[in-house]
């Protein structure tokens, strides 16, 4: 057998915990910073940025609109039920609003942080009795369900809640990311420091934003989320959805099959690696969130900037996917990067031994999570 | 209109060989492709013309070539010979089209496929046992410059391990020729029956074995089949193409023509035995074949293991289980073809065909799935999935055989099931899976292993494809050609019989 060309297999390293954690208490950036990184990242977080601006408007409207129906066929219709919405619909030319629910449902699923302590809470039951009670005594198939089944109104309603959350979240961002490709546009942001620099201000300047929600019955208004349960967008949403979607994930999807009885999964949910941050973006099946579904969506709205270069580098067209994939993953570590720097405890530069050691445990706990990532991505030679 | 079926490729080796100018790659591939396009037209003039109701010969041509020696220059073709002259035009246009990266002695190269497929249409037309053995021998040298010159690494020692098999086939062959004419006193070498009956039953094994064993090696059939494997690990996919889908076909179609043909008297009282034969080579074909971890040695031993089912067809030698045999020498000539090709394309761009290495290359976006799509069809109608010819042809040899030879057809459909085995471990191993071309080690430094193979151009895939509408017509449609060879192998199967009856006419 002749050897394997080494043209033909590329390996993009794989940092340790301890270099990464360098990195996090010197305030540096995860990404090998070069002009072609630059431009992967801000153009793909603009198409990512028009993604989900459909995915937060549409997971608004099913939160508001669609709120309590047991079969919501047309929720990813956003209201406009025109022949033609219809008929794009069925051919597929549209965005894979699944993905947006595949991520609420991980969300939901793993449920960490404030939104799902709220959930548990006897003020959201009570708030949730009352919408039961004005819904049902509409809606006669609720009404018979709702006695059948006392928990399923109130997880629909959870879920409602989780899907209305995540909306609001996306809309910040989806916002953030075209402001950041509008900056790099006027040369304010020119190096990856300064857009994970970028990504950090916007994400503090929107950390105490409040979430909440309400929905209408009837012409009255209920509280779902009021804004007196204290819901914020970073720690109560963006912290959440940042472990459930970039780093939990679900070990369900897929056809790799994961046998649960042969410890093949692990039994504790807080230690799965299925997430955005360790998907293989070359399309095995694996488990997780298909990313394929999100790459789809982004493929329909790159920029022209990085179409062109993705048709100049290895097989064009014919694997544009595995490059968005890798393009993301490369702007999904600079989101982690300044979500990190936004959430120190200390400042880096803090004089005191104390407030040292816990930026210390603060940026070990990340590095260790993110060392068996897919870090391989961060090497310029990773196309 | 034979004689242009030697013609053709003969004159058109020479002109190759004598164009003028340096011999640059393309233009020869180019002029030898008009040339067996010109075949392939020919070929298909034939069976156009062909009678399909006439089990004899047809559009016979003769001339006295060297009267003293007995070689005349006698042309035919029947039922039984006329599919496998259709397709060794169709691969041998095949293995000219996928030959793609050929730099050295272009002009050579070409005008010996080119003499390959002149010879072996001789060796299917040829109506005198002399003039099959100059077209049978003369087939010999250019594979053997084929796989010496432009083979693997270690071309020398598989070439010289084919030129030393065939040569001792060549030899049994010619010993058996020339003892039919010494034991019957006669310098006649037309292919008849009748000639054998003259002879006693001992003179008549003893040429039928040394025939046995000079076509066994062709075939080939264990314990003969060891230059195979060689010569097609060593041989590149053009010669792979032409060696699995024609040249072996040889040593079966003279099973058929001189063995049987000539000796039903004989091959009747030996045909327990040939069968049995047939179900221990097509085990062992098949059991090694589960063994091995390089693609292209797998698809050799499972040539080994699908050319005993002809061998267990002409044991039988019942009207429907010859049908089946010419069926399963046209599938598997299709099929085996198919698979070098697609071995061919895995090898050119992954550098390897080990199974231990290669895993998930049907990988949609940075994979061969094309490639992979084929493999998957190519693997299924070797295992004899209905809907492709390899199940027409398993079925009918079966059926036809299962009568005459219960346990012989039994073994040999375990060994039918036993393809599927060792050909979902290649699809398997190969195409499914996290995609690599590395031994695996690290499961996690593995997983982020950045592929990156080129892509297979639609050009490339365009032999493999047309040799699977080839594998699934045969499958969904066999009629036409069940027609064209039924006469024929009705014929042969009636052979015995007929010869009875002139026997007792002879002696009444």
């Amino acid at each position: 057998m002749p050897i394997i060309s080494a043209d033909l297999t590329h390996a993009g390293g794989m940092p340790t915990a301890a270099e990464l954690e360098a990195k996090l208490l010197a305030g540096q950036i995860f990404l090998a910073e070069t002009p072609n990184h630059l431009m992967q990242v801000v153009d793909v977080l603009e198409s990512y940025g028009e993604v989900l601006d459909a995915y937060s408007t549409n997971l608004i409207y099913q939160a508001e609109k669609q709120f309590l129906n047991p079969v919501p066929a047309f929720r990813y219709l956003d209201g406009d039920l025109s022949p033609g919405k219809i008929w794009r619909h069925l051919i597929h030319d549209r965005i894979n609003f699944e993905y947006a629910e595949y991520c609420q449902k991980a969300m939901f699923w793993h449920g960490t942080g404030g939104l799902d302590a709220y959930l548990d809470s006897e003020a959201f039951r009570a708030n949730c009795v009352a919408i039961i009670g004005r819904k049902t005594s509409r809606d006669p198939l609720l009404a018979l369900l709702h006695p059948l089944f006392p928990n399923f109104l109130l997880e629909l309603i959870r879920s409602a809640a989780t899907t209305h959350a995540l909306g609001q979240f996306w809309r910040v961002m989806s916002d953030l990311f075209l402001d950041l490709a509008r900056a790099e546009k006027d040369g304010r942001v020119s190096t990856v420091a300064a857009v994970v620099d970028f990504l950090r201000q916007g994400l503090v300047a929107a950390a105490a934003n409040p979430i909440s929600y309400a929905v209408e019955l009837a012409g009255d208004r209920f509280w779902v989320l009021p804004p007196e349960a204290g819901l914020t967008f970073l720690a109560d949403v963006a912290v959440p959805y940042v472990e459930a979607v970039f780093l939990r994930g679900m070990p369900f999807l897929g056809t790799v099959s994961f046998n649960a009885q042969a410890q093949q999964i692990s039994p504790d949910q807080s230690t799965f690696t299925y997430g955005a941050l360790f998907a293989d973006p070359l399309p095995s099946m694996g488990a997780g969130i298909p990313p394929s579904l999100l790459m789809q969506d982004m493929y329909r709205h790159l920029p022209e900037r990085l179409h062109q270069w993705y048709r100049q580098t290895t097989r064009g067209e014919g694997d544009v996917r595995v490059k968005i994939c890798l393009s993301f993953q490369k702007s999904m570590f600079c989101v982690t990067n300044a979500a990190i720097a936004g959430t120190f405890p200390y400042r880096l530069d803090h004089p005191e031994a104390a407030a040292q050691a816990a930026n210390r445990a603060y940026a070990a706990s990340w590095a260790a999570r993110l060392s068996s990532s897919r870090t391989d991505c961060l090497d310029p030679s990773t196309l | 209109m034979l004689s242009y079926l030697l013609l053709i490729p003969f004159l058109g080796a020479f002109l190759l060989l004598f164009w003028p100018g340096q011999p640059v790659p393309g233009r020869m591939r180019l002029v030898a492709i008009v040339i067996l396009a010109l075949q392939l037209a020919w070929s298909l003039r034939v069976l156009w013309a062909f009678d399909s109701s006439d089990g004899g010969m047809q559009f016979q041509e003769s001339f006295g070539w060297v009267n003293s020696i007995g070689l005349d220059y006698k042309l035919g073709i029947d039922g039984l010979s006329l599919p496998l002259v259709l397709i060794n035009a169709a691969l041998a246009l095949v293995s000219i089209v996928c030959t793609r990266d050929i730099s050295q002695r272009p002009r050579i190269y070409f005008a010996l496929l080119l003499l390959i497929s002149g010879a072996v249409n001789g060796v299917f037309l040829s109506e005198n046992l002399l003039l099959f053995f100059f077209f049978y021998e003369l087939e010999l040298v250019p594979l053997w410059l084929l796989i010496s010159i432009w083979g693997g690494t270690g071309r020398a020692y598989a070439a010289t391990k084919f030129l030393i098999f065939t040569a001792v086939s060549g030899v049994l062959i010619l010993g058996a020729f020339l003892g039919l004419a010494l034991f019957t006193g006669t310098v006649d070498f037309s292919i008849t029956p009748v000639l054998s009956e003259r002879l006693a039953m001992g003179q008549q094994i003893l040429l039928l074995v040394a025939l046995l064993i000079g076509f066994g090696i062709k075939i080939p059939l264990v314990p003969f089949h060891t230059w195979l494997p060689d010569a097609h690990t060593q041989a590149s996919t053009p010669v792979s193409v032409l060696l699995a889908g024609v040249l072996l076909k040889l040593g079966t179609y003279g099973l058929l023509r001189f063995c049987l043909g000539m000796f039903p008297e004989a091959w009747g009282l030996m045909a327990p035995w040939l069968a049995g034969w047939a179900a221990v080579s097509v085990l062992y074909g098949s059991l090694a074949a589960i063994a091995q971890r390089d693609m292209k040695r797998m698809v050799a031993y499972s040539s080994v293991g699908h050319m005993g089912y002809i061998l267990l067809a002409a044991a039988a030698a019942t009207p429907l289980s010859l049908l089946g045999a010419v069926f399963q020498m046209i599938s598997h000539g299709l099929i085996s073809a198919l698979l070098f090709l697609l071995v061919g394309v895995v090898y050119r761009k992954t550098g390897t065909r080990d199974l231990e290495v290669l895993r998930g290359l049907l990988n949609p976006e940075r994979g061969l799935p094309f490639t992979g799509t084929l493999m998957i069809l190519g693997v299924m109608a070797s295992a004899g999935l209905p809907g492709m010819a390899g199940f027409i042809s398993e079925f009918l040899v079966f059926r036809g055989s299962l009568e005459a030879f219960p346990l012989a057809t039994l073994l040999c459909m375990v060994g039918s099931g036993l393809t599927a085995v060792y050909f979902l471990l290649l699809v398997n191993r190969a195409f499914f899976g996290r995609m690599a071309i590395t031994p695996p080690s690290n499961p996690v430094a593995d997983a982020r292993l950045d592929i990156r193979l080129a892509p297979v151009a639609p050009r490339e895939t365009i032999p493999a494809m047309a040799l699977a509408i080839a594998v699934v017509a045969i499958g969904l449609l066999p009629s036409w050609l069940g027609r064209i060879s039924e006469s024929a192998t009705t014929t042969m199967a009636e052979l015995p019989a007929l010869l009875a009856s002139l026997q007792n006419g002879g002696l009444s």
